[in-house]
């Protein structure tokens, strides 16, 4: 496995230092920027993996760093960030970033977050078959088993499970996930239903529709495939 | 309408004045024709009347007649009437006075009226230019006060405000809009605002001492103004119309005066809440950087194995959950909370909060009963609000009950609402406390104290109330407490049929 670079751009050395010892390993390499006008030239240059990115920046408002980059590379952006309104996160995402993690993170939970994004941006898109714990989805044949069980799914719910699934490890805003599921069929009153088709989703799909292992809720935001990982 | 007093004086000195015209006329009585008797007469009766008024007038005018029949129509020093083409002239003659007096009285009256009326505009001129020209909203209220008070020649007058300590009568007038009129012999007579011409009268047949009137600005009384005289105020409708007028500007003035108030207040406000908002975002940014390094490096420390590292873990997500409740609290205290109520299942409800909760109840199991076959509840609420309510819900069971007792949640449909209760085995709440937990800063005395500021459970109630919920406390059968979060439910049918 070759190794990865990741970019870490933080103002504050302290949480630098922090996500650097968090995500350095055998196959990583992190190289960070404080300010940034630094994260995009170095972004330019090493052309990194993954880009941890936090908002508060001296020089520029983090949003208008995600739009950039996101205007030239394809690596996944994950968001840090101390001030966070729901819509914040919401124009965050639409922005371009992937995921997001409010301060104080957990270390567990940002290394987990960091290695969906990287397996996703490692997988690519054209897999026929996206397996999580127990449940596999057949991209081609376009059905869903769990534990070897097919799971009858309405077209709706297919739909969201791909859209979900093939987006493992992003945070989905919900206007993102209406408009990629419905792709203008239906008129933006369906929009209030999305909530309700996830929940029979999960019934289906989930062991524990309470404790989800596959859809997870970010309360606010929006939906995020979790794919449980494979032994 | 009063009428005025008959002036003697002026009556005699006509009289006079006709004795002494038709002595000179009686003189010459063989050289003059009747026209020019009537003539003279004529213009003794509208002497009369433009000097004395209409009585004099009148009384001129009948005396003339009198005269004119009596010395100046043959037969003489007779009532009788020779030729009956005299009585053509005697009676053009009566109603030719009369009428003179008549309209020369009324083009007079006219004329005074006219006069009143324009030292009242010019009044209200001045009024008008004092409530609106004067700097502060103070001054002004005094400026009117002031020219009420030379204009009626009242020798106090008071405008009592909205808010302050007040007579009954005052307050009366203030929650009625009507007026009272305190009289002489103690009585106090309570009208309409703008009462009737009879209810003047009945007025004025006392010595009203003071008058109370409600001030009215676009429908709303702002306060009464008082008047008062101990020689009497008089109250005759121009009096009263001048008085109406007044109180309307005076009824500006103190709204002006409250508008003023009211903008320094709210610009205040808005200054201080610019502040607080741009303090909190610095404090909630300065306070969750070192946060965050104060975790990872635990989390570094554990990963040598020492176990203290957990314990710094957990008291730096206490103190970030003490943040994010003094944030809140501070947002609902400035009404900048954002509320959307949008439709959620209570499967998503449930399954974030196990997944916020679930590392931050340490020992406790954590027991859902959400049968898996169950129709789906849905309901119109705010996710992220009621996951918050929820979790605090739960991290107060988990502080305060035995840790090998289970912290359940159970959801039902109660209505037209969803409940979902948080059930512990804890102490409970003492008998009389079950409200006075939900005061933001209370501690139950009968539990020990295990930390945090007593928020909790205030911030979670005035959130269930700002989604059309609410939150109670209940005792659980067996000991602990059951606390019930009702948010309004949806009906899944319903919503996709329309």
């Amino acid at each position: 496995m070759s190794r990865r670079t990741i970019l870490v751009v933080d103002d504050e050395p302290q949480i630098r230092r922090a996500v650097h010892n968090a995500l350095a390993g055998d196959d990583a390499r992190i190289f960070d920027a404080a300010t940034g006008t630094a994260a995009l030239t170095s972004a330019a240059s090493e052309r990194p993996d993954l880009v941890v990115l936090d908002l508060g920046l001296p020089d520029m408002p983090g949003i208008d760093v995600c739009r950039e980059l996101r205007g030239w590379s394809e690596a996944p952006i994950l968001v840090l960030s101390a001030r966070h309104t729901d819509d914040e996160k919401v124009a965050l995402l639409d922005a371009g970033a992937d995921d997001y993690m409010t301060k104080p993170f957990s270390v567990v939970e940002l290394q987990a977050r960091v290695r969906a994004l990287l397996r996703r941006s490692r997988a690519g898109d054209s897999q026929p078959q996206i397996r999580s714990g127990a449940l596999v989805i057949d991209l081609v044949a376009r059905t869903a088993s769990v534990r070897g069980q097919l799971v009858h799914l309405t077209p709706i719910e297919w739909e969201l499970l791909r859209t979900l699934a093939t987006n493992a490890g992003r945070t989905l805003t919900h206007r993102q996930i209406f408009a990629k599921v419905w792709q203008g069929r239906a008129a933006g009153d369906a929009q209030q239903y999305l909530r309700v088709h996830v929940a029979h989703l999960r019934r289906k799909i989930e062991e524990d529709p309470v404790r989800p292992r596959h859809i997870i809720t970010e309360p606010g935001v929006g939906y995020r495939f979790a794919s449980a990982e494979q032994a | 309408m009063t009428r005025p007093p008959i002036r003697w004086r002026a009556l005699l000195f006509w009289l006079g004045t006709l004795a002494a015209v038709t002595a000179v006329m009686l003189a010459v009585r063989g050289n003059l024709d009747k026209a020019h008797v009537t003539l003279v007469l004529l213009l003794v009766v509208l002497g009369a009347s433009a000097v004395g008024g209409r009585t004099v007038g009148v009384a001129a005018a009948i005396a003339s007649f009198l005269v004119f029949n009596w010395f100046f129509l043959p037969p003489y020093y007779t009532f009788v009437i020779a030729n009956p083409l005299d009585w053509l002239v005697l009676v053009a003659f009566l109603i030719t006075g009369l009428v003179a007096a008549q309209l020369l009285y009324r083009a007079q009256e006219e004329a005074r009226i006219a006069r009143e009326r324009s030292v009242e505009v010019d009044r209200l001129a001045t009024l008008g230019a004092e409530t609106l020209s004067v700097g502060s909203a103070e001054a002004s209220l005094a400026a009117v006060t002031t020219v009420i008070r030379n204009s009626t020649g009242a020798a106090k007058c008071e405008v009592h405000l909205r808010g302050a300590q007040h007579s009954a009568l005052v307050d009366w007038v203030l929650a009625t809009g009507n007026a009272a009129a305190q009289q002489q012999d103690g009585t106090v007579h309570l009208h309409s605002a703008r009462p009737t011409e009879a209810e003047l009268r009945a007025l004025e047949t006392g010595v009203v001492l003071a008058l109370l009137l409600p001030l009215q600005a676009r429908e709303r009384v702002v306060g009464v103004l008082r008047v008062e005289s101990p020689q009497g105020l008089r109250l005759d409708p121009a009096r009263w119309r001048f008085l109406d007028a007044i109180s309307y500007y005076a009824a500006l003035a103190v709204e002006r005066a409250q508008l003023v108030a009211d903008a320094e207040r709210s610009e205040a406000l808005r200054e201080t809440n610019r502040l607080k908002d741009a303090l909190l975002a610095s404090v909630s940014h300065d306070l969750r950087t070192p946060l965050t390094t104060i975790k990872a490096l635990a989390h570094d420390l554990s990963a040598l194995g020492d176990e203290r590292s957990e314990i710094i873990e957990a008291e730096a997500d206490r103190l970030n959950r003490t943040v994010e409740d003094l944030l809140d609290l501070s947002r609902l205290n400035a009404g900048a909370l954002q509320v959307r109520a949008e439709i959620n299942s209570v499967d998503d409800l449930l399954g974030a909060l196990v997944q916020r909760v679930e590392g931050s109840v340490g020992p406790h199991r954590l027991v859902v009963s959400l049968p898996p076959e169950a129709p789906l509840l849905l309901g119109r609420f705010d996710l992220v609000h009621s996951l918050r309510i929820l979790a605090n819900l739960v991290e107060n069971a988990a502080k305060y009950s035995p840790p090998d007792q289970p912290i359940e949640i159970g959801v039902a449909r109660h209505g037209s609402h969803v409940a979902v209760g948080v059930s512990d085995r804890g102490p409970g709440v003492t008998l009389g406390e079950e409200e006075r937990i939900f005061d933001a800063f209370y501690r139950s005395s009968s539990v020990p104290d295990v930390g945090g500021a007593g928020l909790g459970l205030s911030i979670a109630r005035r959130l269930a109330e700002a989604q059309q919920g609410s939150l109670e406390y209940g005792a659980r059968p067996g000991g602990g407490s059951v606390f019930t979060l009702r948010l309004p439910a949806v009906d899944e049918t319903a919503l996709m049929k329309s």
